[in-house]
């Protein structure tokens, strides 16, 4: 019994060690912020502040993302003499909650409630990974009654469902950032038409064959079920295999070995997680010739070229900004003070930046703080930020489509990050013949060279 | 009056004269009153969840602790009524005063579905098996996520009481009913049967005793009391979600129970409670959160290794070498046989 009751000791010493280690990463950067409700008292030229807690996984990029982006949002603001409450000005304070909810997705809850029993926020934004926002924005609304602007995760259900039907318990929910779900897909089908597109003009072939590689989980089930059987068939497009590695799969040759054996010119990729890192890295060393299309929120980010070694170059992508695609105004000065600042390049959790704006200006047409007063203005929004022109539909969703936002391809080429759709997009050339929509800056999509050099036989 | 009486004297012999058994009644007696004191609606959350925590982790403690059948998929029992709850509850409407019960029982089914294949296996190799079962049921969720909810999990399930204050004295007093109870089954006569197969299970075996049998009832009771676990944390958070059946949910019990104390259930209790509002209050060092508490936990097994309350008892009291009656180590002689304690 005493060995085994030191073995059972030692194998617990050994797991809380190493879930010590998995859960430390180091920290985010010198600018981080201060933690859970350290005080920062009003300027003298403020009459009070409005707090905002920013809720994330802090210690992942996609909290950091959050965060840098709110921060920027808030010190522009306060520098610009704060927020008009009435007659008053108000500083905005902004309370980080660090929610850990990729790890600990329930216990998200919990972080949650604290900030607002003890901080008593007025707003709250972020939220990254669903099975975590599903109970907090619940708590949020049912319990306090606060206005909470989702800004990381795109699940449709975390609106629909709920503000369209009881009204009165959801309409404190608001999704700034990413479009929802079903829009992401829309948004690949169209980056997926315009390779298809390419495929034929410069390979020759009438009907491109399209494997899907998606990562095993339940989010993109409808899109792996959905685009074999509505959308490859409107395309033109031969469905020919679904490969599903997990997620945090770190080799996936004998997807990719399936995939040429296919003889697919297309891989449409579907992957948010780690995967994304070995599937770029993997699918240039060993030379597949078919063109990777879809989402990959790896390729997203400015560390993604260095870590495939180069190998992943020319992988296409959705993303909400990028460098050379002026959506509006303010995307490439954002881009630019984003990267000065923070030296990455901004994620669409970043976005949190328009959602500190989308409550200033709620708030100053409301002219008080009251939260239904708030909502009704929130609700009137209609705002050019830097990922587009942001109005909300009647389920509080961000609404897509040409003249709001519309999310960007982005194809890495020769090493740099350059946005490709939408490139002389034509939304309805049935009905609006001449309507074209596309970014200053944005550069036509490129066959990857050894794709091009394998089926041209070179 | 003759009861009061009694329960007076055995107040005053059997618990007022030993510190630990004082602290586990100021404990019950600090959680009751707790709300009247205050009601921080976050506060009484981490004592509601650390409370059917610790229902959960005294189950595993149950079964790995005094039965010796080390469990590396604890999970299982807790997920698998998480989400029968939220099925019952959300397709057929059915109240959470039947739904936590008929989750827990789908559970034991489960105890024995896990028991019977698991029957002749042993030390790492059982732990391995247990540990595959939670893995494919996450499997299982993710295949028929239609039925499931995928990775969302299931929500929009009743709550478990209309304010946070019922919520609270719900969750508390059925962990101590349920703690209690499993306190006194590993008291009992099928506790010691439990005991003596841990420690060696042919003995048992060549006394006559079909330890097949008991091993299966094992799994069917910890499963039980994990599944009432599992209900209740759904009701309480209103979702049920694949990280339910996460390796973490599995460790999180196992790292409860062995900081508390192993083979105690009071220990599983004490671990929870020490361990999980911590957890919460590192959450102001996002950074180095789990690192902290990694080394909390590093350094009190290194400083107390048969765990925090064995430790605590040991240092508070003693037994008696002739009658093996428990005394407040300052006795010079045994507060019952009068035998030397030295």
């Amino acid at each position: 019994m005493k060995g085994k009751y030191y073995l059972l000791l030692t194998l617990v010493a050994t797991l809380v060690l190493l879930l010590g280690l998995v859960g430390c990463t180091p920290a985010a950067d010198d600018t981080a912020p201060p933690v859970n409700g350290e005080e920062e008292e009003p300027g003298p030229e403020f009459d009070g502040e409005i707090k905002i807690a920013v809720t994330g996984p802090m210690t992942n990029i996609q909290g950091e993302m959050m965060w840098w982006g709110a921060t920027m949002a808030m010190e522009e603001i306060n520098e610009a003499g704060g927020v008009a409450v009435g007659d008053e000005k108000y500083s905005i304070r902004l309370i980080q909650v660090e929610t850990d909810e990729i790890m600990d997705p329930l216990g998200a809850v919990s972080a949650v409630e604290n900030v607002i029993v003890s901080e008593d926020p007025d707003f709250l934004i972020g939220g990254f990974r669903t099975e975590a926002v599903t109970p907090y924005t619940d708590l949020v609304a049912r319990d306090y009654q606060k206005i909470f602007l989702i800004c990381g995760a795109a699940t449709n259900e975390l609106l629909q469902g709920r503000v369209d039907e009881d009204y009165e318990t959801w309409k404190y929910l608001f999704r700034v950032t990413p479009i929802r779900s079903t829009d992401l897909v829309r948004v690949t089908m169209l980056m997926l038409h315009e390779v298809a597109m390419a495929v034929r003009e410069e390979l020759g072939i009438a009907a491109p064959k399209v494997a899907i590689l998606a990562e095993a989980l339940e989010w993109n089930e409808a899109l792996v079920q959905g685009a074999p059987a509505v959308y490859f068939p409107q395309l033109g497009l031969e469905h020919v295999g679904t490969f599903r590695p997990s997620a945090t799969a770190s080799d996936v040759t004998t997807e990719l070995r399936g995939i040429e054996a296919s003889g697919a010119h297309i891989i449409y990729t579907i992957m948010s997680g780690p995967v994304g890192i070995p599937f770029g890295k993997q699918w240039g060393e060993l030379e597949i010739p078919a063109c990777p299309v879809g989402i990959n929120v790896e390729a997203q980010k400015s560390g993604y070229f260095p870590a495939t070694d180069g190998f992943g170059d020319y992988d296409y992508t959705l993303n909400t900004f990028a460098l050379n695609a002026n959506i509006t105004d303010q995307t490439i000065p954002f881009m630019t003070k984003f990267m000065d600042k923070y030296g990455q390049v901004p994620n669409y959790n970043a976005d949190t930046y328009t959602a500190v704006y989308l409550l200033k200006e709620a708030v100053e047409r409301a002219g008080t703080m009251d939260t239904d007063a708030v909502i009704v203005e929130m609700e009137k929004t209609d705002r050019v930020g830097p990922a587009g022109r942001i109005v909300f539909d009647e389920i509080h969703d961000v609404i897509w489509g040409p003249g709001y936002v519309t999310a960007v391809g982005i194809q890495w080429q020769e090493g740099d990050l350059v946005a490709c759709w939408p490139y002389e997009w034509r939304p309805d050339p049935q009905n609006a013949p001449d309507l074209v929509v596309g970014f200053d800056g944005v550069v036509p999509y490129q066959i990857p060279p050894h794709v091009l050099r394998q089926w041209r036989g070179e | 009056m003759n009861l009061i009486r009694i329960a007076l004297r055995y107040i005053r012999n059997e618990i007022l004269v030993l510190p630990t058994r004082v602290i586990a009644i100021l404990f019950v007696i600090g959680l009751l009153v707790l709300p009247l004191l205050t009601q921080d609606m976050y506060i009484l959350r981490i004592l509601a969840i650390a409370a059917i925590f610790a229902i959960y982790a005294a189950s595993w403690d149950l079964l790995s602790g005094f039965v010796g059948q080390v469990s590396f998929g604890h999970a299982l029992f807790f997920g698998v009524a998480a989400y029968t709850t939220a099925l019952l509850n959300l397709r057929f409407g059915i109240s959470p005063i039947l739904t936590i019960p008929i989750g827990a029982l789908a559970s034991v089914l489960v105890g024995l579905l896990v028991g019977i294949p698991c029957l002749r296996l042993k030390g790492p190799y059982l732990g391995l098996a247990t540990l595959a079962f939670p893995i494919m049921l996450m499997g299982i969720i993710f295949i028929f996520p239609g039925f499931f909810g995928g990775e969302l999990g299931i929500s929009g399930i009743t709550r478990l009481a209309a304010a946070r204050l019922n919520e609270y004295y719900i969750a508390v007093v059925f962990m101590l009913i349920l703690c209690f109870v499993m306190w006194k089954i590993t008291d009992s006569k099928v506790g010691i049967i439990f005991h003596a197969i841990r420690e060696d299970e042919i003995a048992v075996r060549a006394s006559g005793i079909n330890t097949i049998k008991y091993k299966l009832f094992a799994f069917c009771l910890s499963g039980f009391f994990a599944g009432l676990a599992g209900g209740l944390y759904t009701h309480f958070l209103r979702i049920a979600g694949p990280s339910m059946l996460a390796v973490l949910m599995s460790f999180q019990a196992i790292i409860w129970t062995i900081f508390g104390g192993v083979a105690t259930i009071y220990g599983a209790v004490t671990g929870v409670f020490i361990l999980f509002p911590t957890l919460e209050i590192l959450r102001t060092f996002s950074d180095y959160r789990m690192l902290i508490f990694a080394l909390i936990v590093l350094l009190v097994l290194r400083l107390m290794p048969q765990g925090i309350t064995v430790f605590v008892r040991d240092k508070l009291e003693r037994e008696c070498p002739r009658c093996k009656v428990r005394n407040v180590f300052t006795r010079k002689e045994c507060r019952v046989c009068y035998s030397s304690m030295k």
